[in-house]
């Protein structure tokens, strides 16, 4: 193996990347642009809640109710109900996310003592905000019987209290979760760039021209390779940038440690995209593949929203992927300051899954080239 | 003009037989990673491992403990002798929330001029299951507050919330993800065939022999598109009948409607592709550039996050991402069971959408091509 040899195929690969904007664009800024944009929307926190209201009892003390719950703005009555008006249409139109029904005689029964049913109708579809929008409401309902107790008997409000706190994410924002996670999701768009360099040069036939050329099997891989590790690099860094800059995302830890173990997600990934490569003629497959099987997995089952599910596949599908590894380490290097040595083991899964699949893929390639 | 189109699409099909690798992989992968997203996402997130630190040992504080562990959101599997241990157990993200019961619990309960606390400490370095866990913890106390209120000193609750979840009673997740997922896949798998097709013929050379055939622009164009939208349709169905046989996904309007609307969702799409194709030199490029839009697409989509969350200037975008408007439709017609009458908006937008593009696709390709 000549170094030299090597060094051709990267600088042959990096004039590839800068000789047109498109692509040097592609391959280095578009993670950090994404991040951006992405991250914006991937700010999930429900905080407006439209409901619509049926005040069946019309008392100053259900009036008062509607009034507490709306009173902070995160709630809004988009739609008084009249009576015998149908509320199906309300949540198949999405005009409201909830439709809250008071019954007659609400004011009787919560003066008296006894409890008054107050009927919530949901928009159920999207499981996980309609459990927000009921915690919504139940906190809201909560606060307006503290507020009565004490008006009615001096009595401080609540029966228990609950005091929460959120560890490494103080002011609970979903933009402080999510960048982190994000990050290491769009750091793979590197790879792709990878696979779909391998392929292209066979698919337009410039490959042959390198049959003739001295160059071995495994120079011409590590050239390639070492050009998009290169190119990834200044990817990771860019979307570094803007996660502390712009989104002023605390980083706890120390910025030489993440290079480091996010380098090593440069391997595991890239190892990844160059065995898909291998086994694919043309870029339009390859592209496909990593979409299918790199991607999209790691938006939804690699932990960055919901947590790793217990179904024994999934679990097994996750764990595979490096990007699950490497959200733990993004998230943990950012807002838990850990170290290389307390994240051993994602970093060690990365690496050796890297290598492997590196050396795999060597030892394929070379067969192909003779 | 029709043999025209023809003969170009049975040359589109040959393509396809001759690259059947590609091929099986088109009409066998999303299914595959519908089945997978299904089984990872699907089911209602369940055993969020919390941590218990009871420093009163009193039969109170272990009724509580109990009714923590019987919600089904999460498991209490840890019971740490002193705070330090939370820090490392959070930390590793061993535990995603950590229940904190002071001495003194159980005598504040039997004192009625006093309040009883509890802590709750979450790990928030990914929002979403610590908010779950969170709130599930909330409920169970205040399900534990209530019945010692019964039993003991304190008042009745006055206001009891009887909630009813429309289109989706069991809070199954499932119900949510597949149809969107069904969505992201036609969309995904049309998007790229379309704007790949123009930009491998260009990579390639055989655009130039495409050129000096008979043809015209439209009818190149036309030529392209079919096959996508064959093998876009061919997909959908593929994946309704995996949705609605496979995991139970209602499909509670008509199904003629909705694949109507998934034609015409793809027909835009397909607008969407060539418009990159005219953009785009090589196929790398296309890819990438699909890659960018998607992500976009997908985030303004309310795929994750309701449109209604989103920022005004964001929603306002939302309104012109055809991926959006479909969206809404796909889960208004299975899960709601929504007619036109309630997504004419929808159609239209989409519509009006899809013109604009093509139109502006299709004369930017003539001048990019000549």
């Amino acid at each position: 193996m000549s170094i030299r040899r090597l060094l051709a195929i990267t600088r042959k690969e990096f004039r590839h990347i800068t000789r047109d904007v498109r692509t040097s664009f592609l391959v280095t800024i578009a993670p950090a642009f994404l991040l951006v944009t992405l991250s914006y929307i991937f700010a999930m926190d429900v905080d407006r809640v439209e409901i619509a209201v049926r005040d069946l009892d019309g008392t100053p003390l259900s009036r008062a109710f509607i009034a507490s719950l709306t009173a902070d703005g995160d709630m809004t009555v988009v739609i008084y109900v009249r009576q015998g008006e149908e509320v199906e249409p309300l949540l198949t139109r999405g005009i409201a996310d909830l439709v809250l029904v008071i019954p007659h005689g609400f004011a009787d029964a919560v003066l008296g003592g006894g409890p008054a049913e107050v009927h919530c109708i949901v928009d159920g579809a999207d499981a996980i905000a309609a459990s927000q929008t009921i915690g919504f409401l139940e906190s809201r309902v909560d606060a307006f019987v503290a507020g009565l107790r004490y008006w009615r008997s001096g009595a401080t409000g609540a029966i228990l209290d609950i005091s929460d706190r959120a560890w490494y994410n103080e002011t609970f924002k979903s933009l402080v979760s999510m960048v982190p996670g994000m990050m290491a999701v769009l750091l793979c768009m590197p790879a792709l760039a990878l696979a779909l360099a391998l392929t292209r040069e066979v698919e337009t036939g410039s490959f042959e021209n390198l049959i003739a050329t001295p160059v071995r099997g495994t120079e011409y891989l590590l050239g390639k390779l070492l050009a998009y590790e290169a190119s990834g690099m200044v990817s990771v860094i860019m979307t570094w940038l803007v996660a502390t800059l712009w989104f002023r995302v605390p980083f706890r830890g120390s910025f030489p440690a993440f290079l480091l173990l996010a380098a090593d997600y440069m391997v595991a990934s890239m190892g990844f995209s160059l065995l898909v490569a291998n086994f694919v003629r043309n870029q339009q497959t390859a592209m496909f593949l990593i979409l299918m099987v790199f991607f999209v997995p790691s938006f939804f089952i690699a932990g960055l929203i919901l947590p790793i599910a217990d179904n024994p596949v999934a679990r097994a599908v996750a764990y595979g992927l490096p990007t699950t590894h490497f959200i733990t380490i993004c998230r943990s290097v950012f807002l838990k300051g850990l170290g290389p040595v307390a994240l051993w083991e994602p970093a060690l899964i990365l690496l050796g899954t890297g290598i492997a699949s590196q050396v795999l893929s060597l030892v394929l390639f070379k067969k192909k080239l003779v | 003009m029709l043999l025209r189109v023809w003969n170009l699409v049975l040359k589109e099909f040959i393509q396809f037989r001759r690259d059947w690798l590609m091929t099986t992989f088109i009409l066998t992968l999303p299914v595959l990673q519908l089945v997978l997203l299904a089984q990872a996402t699907g089911s209602r997130i369940s055993n969020l491992r919390v941590a218990v630190l009871d420093l009163d040992h009193s039969s109170a504080g272990r009724h509580l403990v109990t009714m923590l562990d019987n919600r089904r959101e999460l498991d209490v599997c840890y019971y740490p002798a002193a705070l330090a241990d939370i820090h490392r157990l959070l930390d590793q993200g061993e535990a995603t929330l950590a229940v904190i019961i002071p001495s003194g619990f159980a005598a504040d309960l039997a004192d009625a001029t006093r309040t009883p606390k509890v802590q709750l400490i979450a790990d928030a370095s990914n929002i979403v299951p610590a908010s779950i866990a969170l709130r599930a913890a909330r409920e169970a106390t205040r399900a534990f507050a209530r019945e010692t209120g019964f039993f003991g000193k304190k008042t009745v609750f006055p206001i009891e919330l009887r909630t009813t979840v429309r289109f989706n009673p069991a809070f199954n997740h499932k119900f949510f993800t597949v149809p969107a997922q069904v969505g992201f896949i036609v969309y995904q798998v049309t998007l790229t065939l379309a704007s790949i097709g123009l930009a491998r013929e260009r990579e390639l050379g055989t655009l130039e022999q495409l050129m000096v055939m008979p043809l015209r622009r439209i009818e190149l164009v036309i030529g392209k598109a079919v096959p996508a939208l064959i093998i876009g349709a061919l997909n959908f169905l593929l994946m309704m009948a995996v949705a609605i046989f496979g995991f139970g996904v209602p499909l509670r309007g008509s199904l003629s409607l909705l694949f109507g609307l998934t034609l015409l969702f793809i027909v835009v799409e397909i607008g969407y592709g060539i418009f990159i194709s005219g953009i785009a030199r090589t196929q790398q490029q296309a890819i990438l550039f699909v890659f960018v839009l998607a992500m976009e697409d997908m985030a303004f989509s309310g795929y994750l996050v309701r449109v209604k969350n989103l920022p005004v200037a964001l929603q306002t975008i939302a309104q012109i991402v055809p991926f959006h408007h479909y969206l809404t439709i796909i889960r208004g017609v299975m899960l709601k069971g929504a007619g036109l009458d309630a997504l004419w908006s929808h159609t239209a937008a989409m519509l009006l959408m899809g013109l604009l593009v093509t139109t502006i696709a299709v004369r930017n390709l003539s001048r990019s091509l000549d």
